[in-house]
């Protein structure tokens, strides 16, 4: 370590805290991502550690500035883990690190825009990094390695955070997570997996990615039953609901309906109609759940997908009344007018008229929920006599 | 209620902050930006946190730039291009590549600007900008030069118009006026760029114009949720959120910002009420269950202008779909009168015809001379270039009202 006088360490020290704070006010975040990259060994750090090593007075002078102050809580421990790294205590960088990396959740929370995204990700990074280094250093002194597990967690928190702000950046972030295997997902507490679950299984249903999002929130509602543990039974039941209000539609959109006594036992009425409209093929039923609950779907951000489900419903009424001809009359069972189809609509309150009844056979067969072909001078629908509705085994009507 | 109050000062922060880094450098330290009591034991506690927000909208207020230059142009910009010839066709005195003036010239739009190196009088004061935008919009009337052309010019000055807006962190009324009417000239420009390219590929001027078109949305609506407090709703506000719909319908393809799912969270319920947002809300409800008969009846029947020309590229892919299934799903034994194809497709006769052709479909008569489309054709097939523009039937009861 070459000599270095107090004046210069001062400078060196109030330089960086200035670099932060103007990254901070213009949103920088190039800038910033380097004031926070200790892995990188860059010799702005290195000597930034030293300064402080010389000049040892920085959490004063940080917490009586008025420009260094607001972020004290970021920065103080921050300096403190780069003296620790500086000298190979991983064990205490780590700890520092972890420290001042939540407090920047905090303030990342209250800039209500992810203009720092990428500073976070610097930050996670380097936690993983430390997490690890730290590990080793446990284990080469007969301790138990735990400081990674500990970095997850705190991924998780970040992810939490990213979901309820602005998600649509999340997506790069989880893909260059899941990608990278950071970390093996199988090693975390169920808690925190099942969290992560939620929230990207949310994510997904909001990019109507249906398998995806099935397999995730699925994931998330077996793995959240904590019949062990009484004390928190009602918060698992707040929980279920949650992923339930997700799980839901996703599953009717690939065709698998929930039992009445789910609905009943988790108080989820909003769903219970559709659910009848889809088993009962009652088109004015589906608009009228959808119309009752709008405010309620569209803030949660299913009513789109939920909307969805209008051919589902067309194709069970077709089925009803294709059954119905069949105990009339087994051998014209596989032809249905059109007419029979508008009669069975206005019955319903629909008032549709042969034209548009057309098109919605036309698309039924197009996208395969009815076998057939119709034959335009006759007006009638000719159904396959093999399965002629099939059914969606679990993938989500084709576009 | 909580949740607008945190959008409008982030929205606020967003108008700002985009287009100048922090004044902070041009300020001594002294005059610092986070005025804190001054005790020694202050860690950002939640109410600092919530003062620095409050404060941050007045301080921009303070510290954006205000803007003193008179002219469309600024003097040393336009003198500077003259010297250069570098004068749009529009700026030229009586057609000289070298001699303009104040009330031809007007500030291009420059990319790379930060804050310190801006100087007040190249930017134009409110009153200014909004005679600029009056000028830039008249000058769509022209006849006198193909659209590409005005295109060109209109789109580069808007930009710049928007970028002075912001530098000086306009947000009031007269900025939603102004962001209504470019918007409202980028949505023209969709359509009409659209129609007069011919290949398939969509032109570079459309996609740009495209592009623009969203980031001037996006703005709007930020303004918008700025002006909450002080007026809820606007009165075209209803008409322009719908068209962050439309130009959604697609959510198969590579998503634009938010999902609409997530995008309808922060609506606000009147919006959701209202005609242009039910019109909007109808249409994607058609488009996406492939009801193509709905779909095109309700866009003749209903759109506004404005939003007919945002969802035209869709019509055509709808009656795509239409064609396909008809094609594909109806017996090969009773050809499909194209009388009845024109009815469903929404287009003139003669064009249906050149529709099949261009996939692959051959029409045939019958006995008694009525043209028919036979089903099941084995050479049905993706269009190879694009699809040429055809007639909309129902577009002649949209108003062609274009005031702009």
């Amino acid at each position: 370590m070459a000599y270095m006088s107090m004046g210069e360490a001062h400078r060196r020290i109030t330089d960086y805290l200035n670099r932060f704070s103007d990254a901070v006010s213009s949103q920088d975040v190039a800038s910033l991502k380097q004031l926070l990259s200790f892995s990188s060994n860059s010799p702005s750090l290195l000597s930034l550690a030293d300064s402080l090593n010389v000049f040892q007075d920085a959490n004063r002078l940080i917490k009586q500035s008025d420009n260094y102050s607001p972020f004290a809580d970021i920065t103080v421990p921050l300096f403190r883990s780069l003296q620790h790294y500086r000298t190979g205590n991983l064990v205490d960088a780590y700890l520092a690190f972890e420290k001042s990396a939540n407090a920047f959740i905090q303030e990342f929370r209250n800039w209500e825009s992810a203009w720092a995204l990428e500073a976070l990700y610097v930050i996670a990074y380097e936690i993983r990094v430390l997490a690890e280094r730290a590990d080793r250093e446990l284990a080469s002194n007969g301790k138990s390695p735990e400081k990674l597990k500990a970095a997850g967690s705190f991924l998780m928190k970040v992810f939490g955070v990213l979901a309820l702000g602005t998600v649509h950046l999340c997506r790069s972030v989880i893909r260059s997570i899941e990608t990278a295997r950071i970390f093996d997902f199988e090693e975390f507490p169920k808690r925190d997996k099942v969290t992560y679950m939620y929230y990207t299984g949310r994510l997904e249903v909001f990019n109507e990615n249906f398998p995806a999002a099935d397999q995730k929130l699925s994931y998330a509602l077996i793995n959240c039953n904590p019949r062990s543990e009484a004390n928190i039974r009602s918060v698992s039941a707040v929980l279920i609901v949650m992923i339930l209000k997700y799980l839901i539609p996703v599953k009717l959109s690939i065709g698998i309906l929930p039992k009445d006594w789910l609905l009943e036992k988790y108080n989820l009425v909003e769903y219970s109609n559709i659910v009848q409209a889809l088993r009962r093929g009652d088109l004015r039923l589906l608009r009228h759940a959808l119309e009752e609950h709008e405010d309620q779907f569209l803030r949660s951000g299913v009513y789109l997908v939920l909307e969805k489900l209008e051919l589902q419903v067309y194709q069970r009424l077709f089925k009803k009344i294709y059954i119905i001809q069949k105990q009339k009359d087994p051998s014209k069972a596989h032809q249905m007018k059109l007419d029979v189809i508008v009669k069975a609509l206005k019955w319903l309150e629909m008032d549709m008229d042969v034209d548009e009844v057309e098109c919605i056979v036309a698309i039924l067969i197009h996208k395969n929920l009815v076998k057939g072909y119709f034959a335009h001078k006759s007006k009638v629908v000719v159904l396959s006599k093999q399965d002629p509705f099939p059914k969606l085994n679990g993938k989500p009507v084709n576009s | 209620m909580e949740r607008r109050h945190h959008s409008q000062s982030h929205s606020q922060r967003q108008q700002g902050r985009n287009h100048f880094s922090s004044s902070s450098s041009n300020q001594s330290r002294s005059n610092n930006r986070f005025s804190f009591p001054k005790s020694s034991s202050s860690s950002s506690s939640a109410n600092d946190v919530r003062d620095r927000r409050r404060e941050t909208q007045e301080e921009k207020q303070e510290e954006a730039i205000v803007g003193t230059c008179p002219f469309m142009c600024p003097e040393a910009e336009r003198l500077q291009r003259q010297r250069l010839r570098d004068l749009a066709v529009f700026e030229r005195l009586h057609g000289d590549p070298r001699n303009s003036s104040p009330a031809l010239a007007v500030k291009k739009f420059c990319r790379t600007m930060s804050a310190k190196e801006v100087r007040a009088s190249d930017v134009r004061p409110l009153p200014v900008l909004e005679e600029t935008l009056n000028y830039l919009l008249s000058l769509l009337d022209s006849t006198e030069h193909p659209f590409e052309v005005i295109h060109d010019f209109v789109f580069d000055r808007t930009r710049s118009v928007r970028q002075d807006l912001i530098m000086q962190n306009i947000v009031n009324d007269k900025a939603i006026n102004m962001f209504e009417k470019i918007v409202k000239f980028h949505v023209i420009s969709h359509h009409k760029l659209r129609s007069s390219c011919s290949s398939s590929s969509i032109s570079p001027l459309h996609y740009l114009n495209l592009e623009q078109l969203t980031k001037a949305l996006t703005s709007l609506y930020n303004l918008y949720e700025a002006n909450w407090s002080s007026k809820p709703i606007h009165e075209k506000e209803a008409e322009f959120r719908s068209f962050y719909v439309l130009l959604h319908l697609d959510s198969n393809g590579q998503p634009v910002g938010e999902s609409l799912s997530l995008w309808f969270r922060h609506v606000p319920s009147p919006i959701i009420k209202s005609k242009e947002m039910w019109f909007a809300r109808q249409a994607l409800r058609y488009f996406q269950m492939g009801n193509y008969r709905r779909f095109l009846s309700t866009v003749a029947a209903e759109a506004s202008y404005l939003q007919y020309c945002i969802i035209e590229p869709y019509i055509d892919e709808v009656r795509s779909l239409a064609l396909c299934c008809i094609h594909n799903c109806y017996y090969k034994l009773h050809p499909y009168p194209l009388g009845h194809l024109s009815k469903v497709l929404m287009m003139e006769e003669s064009d249906v015809e050149l529709f099949c052709n261009a996939y692959g479909l051959q029409t045939c008569i019958d006995e008694l001379g009525n043209k028919l489309l036979p089903t099941k054709q084995t050479t049905f097939c993706r269009p190879k270039g694009g699809l040429q523009n055809y007639s909309f039937l129902g577009f002649q009861q949209l108003g062609r009202q274009i005031e702009l």
